[in-house]
């Protein structure tokens, strides 16, 4: 379970002081599917890093399955990553360099997993997303729906307990769009709480909970009553 | 995770070959050239008989002119007057003592078609081989008898033996050397201390000689003297007046195995000094010295100067090239931003990725001193080629010399690498995932 209670987060400059959370409380539960929505500059992105445990927050209290984050160093809060949370970036995030089986790998490395549990994971998180069969391909050799998909069979690969997703589908057609939107929901069936942050209401409305971010704060919204009501108004 | 490393760092260097072998090429030179003076550094300043340079002392008189002193008065001189040598050895007060000189002259050989043989010769007592450990192959010294009853016998070198007999036991048989017969008692094995310890005087670091024999030959005049000779009052005409003067031409070493001994032969030398002071001779006040191998090293100052500023000028060459070193790593690392924040955000703490990006200096550095390795092998033929004689034989890397070298090379980069590393270390990840 995810709690935020009283979350702010200020960015200092030497003359500015950014308030990009105020107050934020949020509770997501095991399981749950939360999109996150709400205009550019309005801190869904903080959020996100922050629930991701790559920002720190200026005050607050945040407990990510029972544990005290703000009492974490940086070596407890990359433990936690590495086993409790899987990444989705809008720009997939794949290292150029190493092909998908490397690329899949870079987790369980840090993980410490044997090389024989390593490459179970690996295959079988790529057969996941279909694409066992390109491996040894470099990033640069895919299109950026299926680089989307190996960031999601890496982000699986440790089988984290959370997905965060910021703007999954942003790179991509709305073809692709809808069929990493169907992967996110297959995983999330199979009990991973997911959070995404997405600018695409019809995305939002395919998760069952939506909450808007507006001037750092939250307000939960369901979509799907609305989109019901349109429907009976149309 | 080491082996894991290696490979991120290979598979980096590899697809960033341009600005990896920059800066291999960096430090290459850098180590390169700072190798090749340092090699030449320590090799003239070893211990060339490190068991037992503390038990050799060289013999050194303040027998030179009042009005006029041995370099400026702040050395006695270098050498001795065949007068103290001579009565130094019949005290025979030393455990071990040598007198020496440098001498030369041709052998003929027997076989007709063998041409006659210009030769360096070392006149010298029979403690010369037990107290600087010269090895035999074949035979042995000749015995203390044979110096003081001048008999004609000598040692020759295994370059020597094996030019005239083919490598043979030539023990016993003779040889004409500066149309003298010689008896044949002892061959030794290629014998080449460095720095060529026991006479500087002659040159610290030339071949060491073809033969030997005993030194009371040369007032004989069965051998011809050589080397340097100081005067300073002028000596008579011939032989007997020479070796009577006040010039110095002589070498004395004396092996004393305990600090109780070099205290007691100090008391005899001091002794033997005021006694000679009777005979109107040492005016000036006593200054006799015992030095030990490394002291009279150091003395003699067989480091040259030259060879002292082309070390410092290369190391700051090596610092130079570390500094781009480090200019190239933060560029190269600060590059490598978002790969560093997509590593945090998998799990990757800033210990594990400092571990990650200075293994990857290592590999750097490892290259950079294999280059330099092969770098300070053609300096090193570069300065013997310049020097020439002088530097004969300095001009070698040995295992020593080759780790130190891999070992300055690692070390080196590990520490230019400390800054990048601990740079790229320190981004936000949110930021440089953001950024994407």
């Amino acid at each position: 379970m995810l709690v935020m209670k009283n979350i702010n987060k200020v960015f200092q400059t030497a003359d500015i002081q950014t308030h990009a959370l105020r107050g934020f409380n949020l509770t997501v539960n095991e399981g749950d599917f939360v999109s996150v929505t709400g205009p550019s500059g309005s801190g869904k992105t903080t959020f996100l890093n922050i629930a991701g445990l790559l920002e720190t927050y200026t005050n607050g209290e945040f407990t990510l399955d029972g544990e005290n984050i703000g009492k974490l160093n940086d070596n407890g809060r990359s433990r936690m990553r590495n086993h409790k949370i899987g990444f989705i970036f809008q720009s997939f995030n794949l290292i150029p360099d190493l092909n998908l089986f490397d690329n899949v790998d870079v987790p369980l490395r840090y993980r410490g997993f044997n090389a024989k549990e390593r490459k179970r994971r690996i295959e079988e998180n790529l057969e996941r997303v279909g694409l066992a069969s390109r491996m040894k391909h470099l990033p640069s050799q895919l299109s950026g729906g299926q680089q989307q998909r190996v960031a999601i069979a890496r982000a699986l690969a440790t089988g984290p307990r959370f997905l965060l997703a910021d703007e999954p589908t942003g790179n991509l057609d709305s073809e692709m769009a809808q069929a990493v939107m169907s992967l996110l929901e297959d995983i999330n069936k199979q009990g991973t709480t997911i959070i995404m942050v997405t600018h695409d209401a019809q995305l939002a409305q395919r998760s069952p909970r939506t909450i808007q971010v507006m001037d750092g704060r939250v307000s939960e919204v369901d979509l799907h009553l609305t989109a019901a009501n349109q429907q009976a108004i149309a | 995770m080491f082996t894991y490393y290696l490979r991120l760092a290979w598979i980096s260097i590899f697809r960033h070959w341009g600005l990896s072998l920059l800066m291999i090429s960096a430090i290459g030179l850098g180590i390169g050239a700072a190798m090749t003076t340092i090699t030449v550094n320590y090799l003239m300043s070893a211990n060339p008989i490190p068991h037992k340079s503390e038990q050799l002392f060289y013999v050194q008189l303040d027998s030179w002119d009042i009005n006029d002193p041995f370099d400026e008065g702040i050395n006695p001189p270098d050498q001795l007057t065949y007068t103290d040598s001579t009565n130094l050895m019949k005290a025979n007060k030393a455990f071990r003592q040598n007198v020496q000189a440098q001498a030369y002259g041709v052998i003929e050989p027997e076989d007709a078609d063998l041409l006659p043989i210009s030769v360096t010769a070392r006149a010298n007592s029979a403690d010369f081989f037990a107290m600087f450990d010269v090895p035999f192959i074949y035979g042995s010294v000749w015995s203390k008898q044979s110096d003081i009853n001048k008999e004609q016998v000598i040692v020759l070198s295994k370059k020597i033996n094996d030019q005239i007999f083919g490598g043979e036991n030539s023990v016993g048989k003779t040889i004409k050397f500066d149309n003298n017969v010689f008896k044949i008692v002892g061959v030794i094995d290629h014998w080449q201390p460095k720095p060529r310890f026991y006479d500087i005087t002659t040159g610290a670091f030339n071949e060491s000689e073809d033969i030997f024999v005993p030194f009371s030959l040369i007032a004989e005049e069965k051998i011809r003297r050589s080397g340097n000779t100081n005067c300073w009052k002028p000596s008579g005409d011939g032989m007997a007046a020479f070796l009577a003067g006040e010039c110095i031409w002589t070498q004395f070493w004396v092996e004393l195995r305990s600090e109780q001994e070099k205290q007691d032969y100090m008391t005899f030398l001091n002794a033997y000094v005021e006694e000679q002071k009777q005979y109107g001779r040492f005016q000036r006040p006593l200054d006799n010295r015992l030095s030990n191998v490394m002291q009279w090293l150091e003395k003699q100052e067989v480091v040259a100067d030259d060879a002292r500023m082309m070390m410092a000028m290369s190391l700051m060459f090596l610092s130079v090239c570390l500094l781009n070193t480090i200019g190239l790593l933060l560029a190269k690392f600060l590059g490598k931003a978002p790969e560093i924040g997509l590593r945090q955000a998998l799990g990757a703490s800033k210990a594990t990725l400092f571990t990650q990006y200075i293994i990857e200096s290592a590999c750097i550095g490892l290259a950079g001193g294999i280059l330099g390795l092969g770098l300070s092998f053609l300096g090193l033929i570069g300065i013997e080629n310049l020097y020439g004689d002088y530097m004969q034989g300095l001009a070698t890397l040995n295992i020593t010399m080759m780790t130190l070298a891999i070992a300055l090379a690692l070390i080196c980069t590990v520490i230019a690498g400390l800054y990048p590393t601990w740079r790229a270390c320190n981004i936000s990840p949110a930021q440089q995932l953001k950024s994407q």
